[in-house]
């Protein structure tokens, strides 16, 4: 049953994207509806599977003894995740009936986004280190044709290529972890790997585990590879609320919390995760704070929050960075969804020509508040438990000034939110826009995720237990619903983040005609170089570019340069031959 | 000495098959490529493979032989063989290096068992690779039905040719008409 | 020095003129010729092959195969190359290449 679950979860997206695709894009009303139904589908089957969550395999395929076997083990950590990835990405898909009605190209764009859905589920389910590579080298494929999707425009194409050339950097360091297992081990699967993590030389342990970190920190844009996020936006923006919030950046979560027991020990390592998570989660809070384009701010924040669950990794709280990780990825695409009605009906993403919609968008405005209270950390909203849970853990764990460097960021958070939602919604109309409130699809979906902002953390209780059942090596405590309150009511620490949370919500009101206004020349050029970072990945980009039109001159099509080719490939292998047998 | 045949047979083919690589009209190297045929069907036959000796001589020094000198008449004889593009030093490497490696890994060999004429085992292990002739005569068939079709349509290419041809003719003549028919018309006022 | 010898000889020297000429030609019929030149060493390494092993049946009957299956492929490439004469006007590797980059 179980197995029969975890693989329609791949299956059935992949088909319904390629049922869209041959639908053809003469008929948008019936792409619109089979690409609906597939992902809901998918959707209520994700959520079936969590009362069937176990650590046993339930589905395995022999594949020869070059890749191993194909094994899914549909454990807590992968039903959680890909749970959150279905029903996201239903509700992505749900919002952008309205939001994509009467564009072109339709059909690709709907088979990449089922594509890329049935990709993470199986990222996420998969036990073998190799197809778990696969996996996520699909999602960064589907990332940038996505990303890239109104390729007539040079900028977005620029940001795809920048996004994928990054993430493929990363991609590098898991492929040479699998394979050293797979050298050392003589096997790809998961377990066998936490199993014996003890046996293997210890600086192989090491290099694996920095270049484990490495792919996650390329793939969730944390520093020093956070600048191909905020580019990324020029996607649509149902796709930046799945995409790039709430499932394929949680990868490099999802891959650290997994391995965690594999790399714990090795010297250094917790302490180098706890570290890019803080610097990250600083740097980019103080981007956020100048950002004058919505979705660019929002991306911002969602690396800095990104950051604070790479933090609480490193502190040893992989349930404190789960529960944010579901939290997150509620609110934050929440708040993409949100954004992407404002910016649909009123035709331009600059803050500074926004200002007082609230009045013509309610709906909007409310659910975005919302949103907006449950990144800031507000009591009640999910964001707030998570958050102290995380603040927690660091307070134990972590050194007293990376501890101060999380609290400040809280405040910064605060503070950027306030100004986030005050430019757009309040004030005087800087710029005679009209806009619409949202459509009805939209209200769906952004009403369902408004819900879930301040509901999700009651299932905290539930959501421990089935990780401490499924997945021994974690060492998780089960945390209950009562427990959790008690434990962030009675803590004196959740007081001072609170009154630091409230701190930056008042400063910010207090100063929101000068935030709101133009900021400080020298602030706008470091944030939008990224403090000099943006430059490092601009050379990677244009590095890779260039060497790949180099190699294109060797692709002559003539026949005679083709077998000057082939022979030479033919005595390569020849003298290799000689030489290993002599 | 038993050997001698061999000796000359493979002289002789080796110098064939550089002259036909390296004439410059295509006739004479089709020649010296049925030239090669017929003295690798004698080595053949030297070796015990009486059957495939027959073979290799009607196709090859035949068969072959004979479409090459009808496509030859078909396109006509094409200027020299230009240069080559890939400079000849490096042709000569990489193909020395490569039949040097191959010759040093398989000419150190156990002598063979002397080839007895006896073996001829060719009928009974065609019902063992019965696969096989099913293969080659669908094989044959799909050649035979290419090359039908492709020369098919240049026989069509012409006609169609001459058609357009016709039809430029009778549409001139059809604008010529008209012309003639407007003259009458605007004669006849006048006339009037 | 023995009979096995001078054959393998025979079929090495003939692989390796055929690899020169594939390389070096810039005529379309040239290279029909030159992949029959190439056919008739991989026979030849046939019936040694089979020979050597102690199967000549085998070896001899894959060899017939091969002949009948290669000069199935020459005929359809000498019928495309009168197309390709026809269409393009020229037998020129180099000119007709559309491949390219």
């Amino acid at each position: 049953m179980t197995s029969l679950l975890s693989l329609s979860l791949i299956i059935i997206p992949w088909l319904g994207a390629l049922v869209v695709w041959r639908v053809g894009d003469n008929h948008p009303k019936w792409q619109h509806g089979l690409a609906v139904f597939f992902s809901v589908l998918a959707g209520i089957l994700a959520l079936l599977m969590i009362p069937y969550a176990s650590s046993e395999v339930v589905f395995s395929l022999p594949m020869g003894s070059l890749f191993g076997e194909l094994t899914f083990v549909s454990d807590g950590l992968a039903v959680a995740l890909a749970a959150i990835a279905c029903v996201v990405g239903s509700l992505a898909v749900l919002f952008s009936v309205d939001y994509m009605h009467g564009e072109r190209q339709l059909g690709r764009f709907y088979a990449f986004v089922l594509l890329f859905i049935g990709a993470m589920t199986g990222l996420v389910l998969s036990s073998n280190l190799l197809f778990l590579f696969f996996f996520w080298e699909i999602t960064a494929l589907c990332s940038y044709a996505l990303i890239s999707f109104y390729n007539d425009d040079p900028k977005a194409v620029a940001g795809g290529m920048k996004a994928l050339i990054i993430t493929q950097f990363g991609g590098v360091g898991l492929l040479v972890g699998a394979l050293t297992v797979f050298g050392q081990l003589g096997s790809y699967q998961i377990p066998n790997l936490i199993q014996h993590a003890s046996n293997l030389p210890s600086g192989l342990l090491a290099v694996m585990g920095f270049g484990f970190l490495l792919a996650a920190a390329a793939k969730s844009a944390q520093f020093p590879f956070h600048t191909w996020l905020p580019d990324a936006m020029e996607a649509p923006t149902p796709i930046s609320a799945l995409i790039h919030a709430a499932t394929m950046v949680n990868a490099g979560v999802y891959l650290l919390a997994r391995f965690y027991p594999v790399f714990a020990p090795v010297p250094g390592w917790s302490f180098a995760v706890m570290l890019v998570g803080l610097i990250t989660a600083l740097l980019t809070a103080v981007m956020a704070l100048t950002a004058m384009d919505l979705k660019r701010a929002l991306a911002y924040s969602t690396v800095s929050q990104l950051g604070y669950m790479f933090y609480a990794i490193g502190a040893g709280g992989i349930f404190a960075s789960q529960l944010h990780l579901l939290s997150h990825a509620v609110f934050k695409a929440l708040l993409f969804l949100a954004a992407g009605s404002v910016i649909h009906s009123v035709g331009t993403r600059d803050m500074r020509k926004m200002g007082g919609l609230g009045k013509q968008m309610p709906f909007v405005r409310n659910v975005f508040i919302l949103g907006a209270l449950a990144l800031a950390g507000f009591p009640i909203m999910n964001g707030f438990w998570s958050k102290e849970l995380i603040l927690e853990e660091g307070l134990k764990n972590t050194p007293w000034w990376a501890y101060g460097g999380m609290l400040i960021g809280a405040g910064l958070t605060a503070f950027y939110t306030l100004r986030m939602t005050w430019m757009v919604f309040f004030g005087e109309p800087r710029e005679a826009l009209h806009a619409h409130d949202a459509g009805k699809a939209m209200k769906i979906s952004l009403g369902i995720l408004a819900v879930g902002s301040f509901t999700t953390w009651l299932f905290v209780g539930g959501f421990s237990e089935m990780l401490a059942r499924t997945l021994p090596f974690h060492e998780f405590h089960v945390l209950t619903l009562g427990a959790l309150i008690e434990e962030v009511l009675f803590a004196p620490a959740t007081y001072v983040a609170l009154g630091v949370v409230m701190l930056g919500l008042a400063i910010s009101w207090m100063v929101r005609k000068q935030a709101t206004g133009p900021v400080p020349e020298a602030l706008e050029v470091l944030s939008r170089e990224s403090f000099g970072l943006d430059w490092l990945n601009r050379q990677i980009a244009k590095v890779t570019l260039r060497s790949a039109s180099i190699l294109q001159k060797t692709q002559t099509g003539e026949m005679n340069w083709n077998v000057v080719g082939i022979i030479g490939a033919l005595a390569l292998v020849l003298g290799i031959l000689l030489w290993s047998a002599s | 000495m038993e050997i001698t045949p061999y000796v000359l047979l493979s002289l002789g083919a080796v110098f064939c098959a550089y002259r036909a690589v390296r004439s410059h009209r295509l006739l004479a190297s089709s020649l010296y490529l049925a030239g090669v045929s017929a003295l690798v069907s004698v080595m053949l036959f030297l070796l015990g493979a009486t059957e495939v000796a027959v073979i290799e001589l009607s196709v090859g020094a035949g068969l072959v032989t004979v479409l090459l000198v009808y496509a030859l008449s078909v396109v006509g004889e094409d200027a020299q063989d230009p240069v080559s593009v890939v400079p000849r030093p490096l042709a000569f490497v990489l193909v020395a290096l490569v039949a040097g490696l191959i010759g040093w890994m398989t000419l150190p060999l156990m002598p063979l068992p002397q080839a007895t004429r006896d073996l001829l085992l060719v009928d009974v292990l065609w019902k063992k690779r019965a696969l096989d002739v099913w293969i080659q005569m669908v094989l044959i068939f799909s050649g035979v039905l290419g090359i039908l079709g492709l020369l098919a349509e240049s026989k069509t290419i012409k006609e169609q040719a001459l058609e357009e041809e016709g039809m430029m003719e009778s549409v001139s003549f059809v604008i010529a008409h008209q012309e003639a028919e407007t003259q009458d018309i605007e004669a006849t006022p006048e006339e009037v | 020095m023995n009979i096995l010898n001078v054959v393998l000889f025979t079929v090495m020297c003939l692989l390796g003129v055929g690899l020169y000429g594939l390389l070096i030609t810039r005529n379309l019929i040239k290279v029909v010729v030159v992949l029959q030149l190439l056919v008739k060493s991989v026979v030849l390494a046939f019936v040694l092959a089979g020979n050597v092993s102690g199967q000549p049946g085998i070896g001899q009957s894959v060899a017939a195969t091969v002949i009948v299956a290669d000069t199935v492929v020459a005929v359809v490439a000498l019928a495309l190359a009168v197309q390709v004469r026809v269409r393009f006007g020229t037998l020129d590797i180099q000119k007709i290449s559309s491949l390219r980059g």
